[in-house]
Parts: structure tokens; C-alpha cells; sequence
């Protein structure tokens, strides 16, 4: 019994160790989504290949998404060797790339991806990482409700009534394809039982106001719209500006007129999607990851681009990747792998597999038939994406948690809006000098 | 050799000793080092000495005194809130689970969740559109109050980690209480000493002493309170729900100000500590 046992437990152990010997490159993924399916999958093809060295195959490395970025900072702050390849995020590039090393990416892989795209993973002229999955945001409506309201003269002219009253201007009900923010904030209001008491939904948008830097990403697409920017071309922060403070105003009054749920303060992305699955709101922002969710709980639901402003038509997009660490013990490996990511064969596998590559209109057309939301998607990244001057710099998360504090405060009536102008300009001034 | 009473305590206490500064003192030391060093995740390694820099600038931070703030309002009011209700539920149930011990484990179920666990229910059972809560003040009222909106969050969270640690104070209470001698109550029985003044006179005092070291207890973990409001609702808009440990959190991972954030780690223990001597020797003047 007792020679079975430790036959048993050295067997095990020269299992594990075998596995461990095989695959040369580790690689830190994003765990427990899509992401994680995707990267198995285009994994397994990579291993499967006859002329790739038994010391090169890659291994995949999973953690937990709470506290992933916390861990992984410290992780690289203290030279790491668990891993060869991680994880890397467009408003994290700067933070981590002092632990990182460029890497080249394929010839192909402009055309694959697009600039736009690639400009997600760049930081100081260098490519610090290969996209893997965009994130970007859609206005999410109810066609149901839109289609009612046009077709109804007396809920038109309430509609006008209302906007003249909130927005000082009286507004007609329009497709959202044309909307501007005033029209979205029009419509919001007369959705919403607080302004209209008849309205079918409780609320007609939600609003993510709490205290987070996700939050913030959501948020910014609007103030860009009217031409906001963190800084000017000579590194002036510029963040108290006339186009900051319309979008800001616009969101306050909206939340103090009901328009968006009273514990918005307190709302991200699960909670927000949950009051929009629950049917009572009429539009919202979100990201793109909540389409398949949203239109599986509200069927009426259509999918756009972002209302437009006085600048244009804007989303805010960011991305998530793979970079290279400095300490890797395998990095000529890891670099293989990273550049072999960025080809068309990698990228098409990945999408195919559930992952979300922003990919050039080109490429993301051979996949119209499987994944139809991708051509949207590289459609809006190409058109209307935008990354803020200084979103890729090595403070550029904490700026967005200084925004987050910040704006948070003025929508929740903690502060004013000329001290939250005051407070991140000089957060931001600090922050990105 | 027979050796003195204090020597045999320094012995027989020196292993406890010797595992705690082996445990602890490391990443003390180097705490120390960082608060009083300019350091951030890049130069992790090599820290620069910067005498008490850190310490200026956390006490010129307008957002440290705010969450001082926060912390003490919300350390007393649960402390206090646990330690009556506890104290109620000590007197008021105790006849009954002399009879029936096993509603002591019913009670103390709540203290055994984990603080984060509690956050997150929190969160879905108040979200207006999947919690029950809501669901029922509309159903019945057709109305719901926002439990996470600005105005109610405080209260919102006080409540939370009053209904989770009230049965701490409540077992101490029930400890305290059962031990007080039959023969004093049957005593005071006898001369005619209404219920009500018999808890006050008599029960109580003898209570207090327990009632002292439960209101510390649950102050200082009110004080330092993290899991459970971070997950619920983070810092709150304009940083309004940010106690000292979520402050000392976002400083060091989020703002990667490593220096300022072990000042301010310091600065806390050095206050705790300070309170700690404060209510030990309040107590030694007692006895």
C-alpha cells in the first residue's frame, strides 16, 4: 500500500513536471470571459504547429479579474520571471512599460488591425503590445419605443414641451441615427416617469456614476463630442473646458431630473445593464461587450454609434493586448508567439473563438456572416474611435480615477463644478507633466 | 532554580514573540522604509530616503482628513449601534437560549460571512431592478427608497455592518451576562428589586467591564472598515464613502503613491495604537 502511494505521488509529480518542461513560453492571459476561450483556442492552433520547437510552445497562465491590473503591477514592479507574456491594457501601456519591452508585429498587421487600432497598444512611438480585444462603446435603444413615439402627435408635442423646458430649446422626436447629445438627453427625459409621468419606462436612460475609472471611459465619449481633450498638442492640460463642463452639465441634469436612477451614483457596468435587461429604460451608453446580453433581454434593442456633437460623432476606444515582459526567461519565444498573434491567421482564429479583435474593415469582412457585430465594431473603432492626448501615459489610469472622484462628486452634489475643474486640473497637471 | 513569576512569563512567552516579529516585522521594516522614502512601482527597488516628506503630505491632503473623518463618524455610530442592539438581544434572549443553545449558532451566522461576501449581497439585494428589497417597496408602496443614492448610502452601509457584527457583541453580552452569579439576582429577588432596576443597578455594572472591551473592539474594526463598503460602493462619488484603509488602498495600487501611502499607513497605526494604550489603561484605573 504504502509503495502504491509514493508510486502514485512520483508518478503525479513526473506528470506535472513534464508539462511544465514542455511549454517554454508562459503567457498571462485576461481570465474567465471570452478572452480566456479565444486565447485557448488560438493557442492550441500555435502548439499544433510541426516547425514550432518543443522549448517554444505556449503555456497559458490565469489568474482572477478582481485586482487583476493591482497584482499584475506589482508582479512586474518585482521582475516576475512566472510569466513571459501578460496582459497589457491601452491605459495601462504607460504604467507597465518601464517592465515591458517593444516588440514587432507582423508585416501584415497594419492591414489586419488598422492604425487606429494598433495606436491602442503603442506607447512613445512604440509598439508595446498585440491587440487582442476592443472595447468602444454603442448607444443601445428600444426600437419598440422609439417607433411609438413617432408615430404619435400628442406624445411629439409633449416631447417638444419637455426638451423646452429641461433643455431650453423645443426639440422633435428624431431616428437616434441622428441624434446629437441634446436629442439623446430629450429623449431620456420624456422617457422617464419623474418628468413624464405616463412614460412606459421608469428611467429613460442609466447613467454609470460611481466613483470608478471604467465609468469614466463610458462617460468620455460625450465631452468629446464637443471637443474635449486632456491636453493640447504642447502638453497644456486642458481638461477645464467649456466642452468638459457641457458634458458634465448635461449628465447632472439628467441624473437631478430623475432621468437615470437615483442610485446611479453607485452603478457600473453589471448594474447598469440589469436595469436595462429589467425593461425600463429606453436608451443608454455602453460598451460593446453588452450587446449580445442586452438584445437577448430587450429583442427590440438596436445598436449605434454614440450620439453626436458640435465636433462629431466620437467613441471612446481601448484595447486589450499582449505585451512582452522584461524579465521573461523565454522572450525570443514570447516574441514569436506575440508576432504570430498579429497575423490575419492568428486574428481570424481569435474571433472565431468568441474573442473581440478590432479588426480593419477588409478583415472583418471575411467573418460578416459569423461574427456580424465585428464589422461594427472595426467600422466604429475606424470612424469615430478616439484615445485622449496623454490616454496611454504611464499616469493615464490615474487620471481617469482622479476623473472618476472628481466628476462623481459634482454629479452627486459633494462639491461644485468650478472646485471639480479646479481639483483635476490640478490632479491632471500633476499627474501628466 | 526556581525562577521568578515574570521571567517564566518572558519565556513562555518568547515563541509567540519570535513568530510574530519573524511574521511581521519584515514587512513592517520595510513599511517604515517606504514612508519615509519617495518610492513609486518603478523604483521599488531602489527607494530614496526623504526624511518626513510623506508624512507633510498626508496631512496636508485634504482626502486623508476627509476619510479620518468618515472612519471615526462610522467606527462610533456601529460601534455604538452593535453594542445596543447586542446588548439587547443578550438580555432579552437569554432565558430562551438556556433552553434551546443551539440559537446561539443561528444568531452568529452573519459574523461568520465574509465581510466582502456581505458587500456584494448588499449590492444585489438593494439594486432597484434584480434585488428583492426594492422589489417589494414597489410591489406594496409603489415606491422604493435608493438605498445606494447619495443621501442614503451611509446609512445604507451602517446598517449593513451593524446587522453583521452586532452578534459579536451580542456573544460577548450573552457571555457576560450568564455569568453573573444567580445568587445576586435571587437576592436582590427577595428584597424586591423590580426587573427593570435590577438591570440597571445590578446586572449592568457587573456587564461593563464587557461592554467596554466590545464598543473598543468593534471601533477599531469600525475604524478600519474596508471589504465591505469597497465592494458595495467602492469610494463613493466625490470619495464620500472612502474610510482610512480604502484611502491607504487607493493611494498605494491606484495612484502607485507607495511613499505617502505607508505614511498614511503609519499614521494609523500610531493612532490605533495610541487608542489602544488610551483604553487599556482606562480600564487598569477601573480594576
Amino acid at each position: 500500500m504504502m509503495l502504491s502511494r509514493k508510486f502514485l505521488c512520483s508518478t503525479a509529480l513526473a506528470v506535472l513536471l513534464t508539462g511544465t518542461a514542455s511549454a517554454e513560453v508562459t503567457v498571462l492571459g485576461w481570465p474567465g470571459g471570452p478572452e480566456e476561450a479565444a486565447l485557448r483556442a488560438v493557442t492550441e492552433i500555435y502548439n499544433a504547429k510541426t516547425d514550432l520547437a518543443q522549448e517554444d510552445k505556449v503555456e497559458l497562465l490565469f489568474t482572477s479579474r478582481d485586482g487583476f491590473f493591482d497584482k499584475l503591477q506589482v508582479d512586474l514592479a518585482a521582475g516576475s520571471t512566472a510569466f513571459d507574456a501578460n496582459l497589457i491594457a491601452t491605459y495601462s501601456i504607460g504604467r507597465y512599460a518601464p517592465f515591458l519591452e517593444p516588440i514587432t508585429l507582423s508585416d501584415e498587421a497594419g492591414s489586419v488591425f488598422g492604425d487606429t487600432v494598433l495606436s491602442t497598444m503603442q506607447f512613445d512611438g512604440a509598439q508595446y503590445g498585440v491587440p487582442t480585444d476592443l472595447s468602444l462603446h454603442f448607444l443601445y435603444f428600444r426600437k419598440d419605443l422609439i417607433d411609438a413615439l413617432m408615430a404619435d402627435d400628442t406624445a411629439k408635442s409633449l416631447y417638444g414641451d419637455i426638451s423646452e423646458k429641461y433643455l431650453g430649446e423645443r426639440l422633435a422626436p428624431k431616428n437616434p441615427e441622428e441624434w446629437t447629445w441634446r436629442d439623446f438627453a430629450a429623449n431620456a427625459l420624456y422617457f422617464s416617469q419623474s418628468v413624464n409621468p405616463d412614460s412606459p419606462t421608469r428611467y429613460g436612460t442609466v447613467i454609470q456614476m460611481k466613483n470608478l475609472l471604467f465609468n469614466m471611459m463610458v462617460f468620455h465619449s460625450l465631452p468629446r463630442s464637443y471637443g474635449a481633450n486632456w491636453m493640447d498638442d504642447d502638453g497644456n492640460i486642458t481638461v477645464d473646458s467649456e466642452a468638459y463642463r457641457t458634458a458634465l452639465e448635461l449628465a447632472k441634469m439628467l441624473y437631478d431630473a430623475g432621468a437615470t436612477p437615483p442610485d446611479s451614483t453607485s452603478y457600473e457596468y453589471a448594474e447598469a445593464n440589469a436595469a436595462y435587461s429589467a425593461g425600463q429604460v429606453a436608451a443608454m451608453v455602453q460598451w460593446n461587450a453588452a450587446a449580445s446580453d442586452l438584445v437577448a433581454a430587450q429583442p427590440e434593442t438596436v445598436t449605434q454609434a454614440p450620439p453626436t456633437g458640435p465636433d462629431g460623432r466620437f467613441t471612446h476606444i481601448h484595447g486589450l493586448g499582449l505585451g512582452l515582459n522584461a524579465a521573461a526567461e523565454n522572450k525570443e519565444g514570447a516574441r514569436a508567439f506575440l508576432q504570430w498573434l498579429s497575423t490575419q491567421e492568428a486574428a481570424l482564429a481569435y474571433a472565431r473563438s468568441g474573442g473581440a479583435p478590432g479588426l480593419a474593415t477588409a478583415t472583418a469582412e471575411k467573418l460578416a456572416d459569423e461574427r456580424p457585430d465585428l464589422v461594427q465594431v472595426g467600422d466604429y473603432a475606424s470612424n469615430y474611435g478616439f484615445v485622449m492626448n496623454g490616454g496611454t501615459s504611464e499616469n493615464a489610469l490615474s487620471v481617469y480615477e482622479a476623473q472618476a472622484k472628481e466628476f462623481t462628486g459634482y454629479w452627486a452634489g459633494t462639491q461644485s463644478l468650478d472646485d471639480a475643474m479646479s481639483n483635476i486640473s490640478a490632479s491632471m497637471t500633476e499627474l501628466l507633466k | 532554580m526556581r525562577l521568578l513569576p515574570s521571567q517564566e512569563n518572558a519565556i513562555l512567552a518568547s515563541p509567540m514573540v519570535l513568530f510574530l516579529l519573524a511574521l511581521l516585522g519584515f514587512p513592517v521594516v520595510l513599511s517604515i522604509i517606504y514612508g519615509f522614502s519617495e518610492a513609486s512601482f518603478q523604483s521599488l527597488m531602489s527607494p530614496k530616503l526623504i526624511g518626513i516628506a510623506n508624512f507633510q503630505l498626508v496631512l496636508q491632503d485634504s482626502a486623508f482628513w476627509d476619510a479620518a473623518w468618515f472612519s471615526l463618524r462610522f467606527g462610533v455610530i456601529t460601534a455604538l449601534l452593535e453594542c445596543v442592539l447586542g446588548l439587547f438581544l443578550a438580555v432579552y434572549l437569554a432565558p430562551l437560549i438556556r433552553e434551546n443553545g443551539w440559537m446561539v449558532a443561528v444568531l452568529i451566522i452573519p459574523m461568520i460571512v465574509a465581510p466582502a461576501m456581505i458587500g456584494l449581497m448588499y449590492r444585489l439585494v438593494l439594486h432597484e431592478f434584480a434585488g428583492p428589497v426594492p422589489y417589494y417597496f414597489y410591489e406594496w408602496l409603489g415606491w422604493s427608497p435608493s438605498f445606494l443614492s447619495t443621501g442614503m448610502v451611509f446609512q445604507t452601509i451602517v446598517v449593513a455592518e451593524t446587522l453583521q457584527w452586532t452578534p459579536f457583541a451580542f456573544l460577548l453580552f450573552l457571555t457576560a451576562y450568564q455569568a453573573i452569579p444567580q445568587d445576586i439576582r435571587e437576592a436582590a429577588a427577595v428584597d424586591g428589586t423590580r426587573p427593570w432596576r435590577m438591570f440597571w443597578k445590578i446586572e449592568l455594572p457587573q456587564m461593563l467591564p464587557t461592554l467596554f472591551v466590545a464598543g473598543f473592539i468593534r471601533f477599531i474594526d469600525g475604524f478600519r472598515v474596508f471589504d465591505n463598503i469597497y465592494t458595495l460602493v467602492g469610494a463613493g462619488p466625490g470619495g464620500s464613502t472612502t474610510s482610512m484603509s480604502i484611502y491607504i488602498y487607493e493611494t498605494f495600487l491606484r495612484r502607485g503613491e507607495i511613499g505617502k501611502a505607508m505614511a498614511a499607513a503609519i499614521l494609523l497605526f500610531v493612532v490605533a495604537f495610541a487608542i489602544l494604550a488610551l483604553g487599556q489603561s482606562l480600564m487598569r484605573k477601573r480594576r
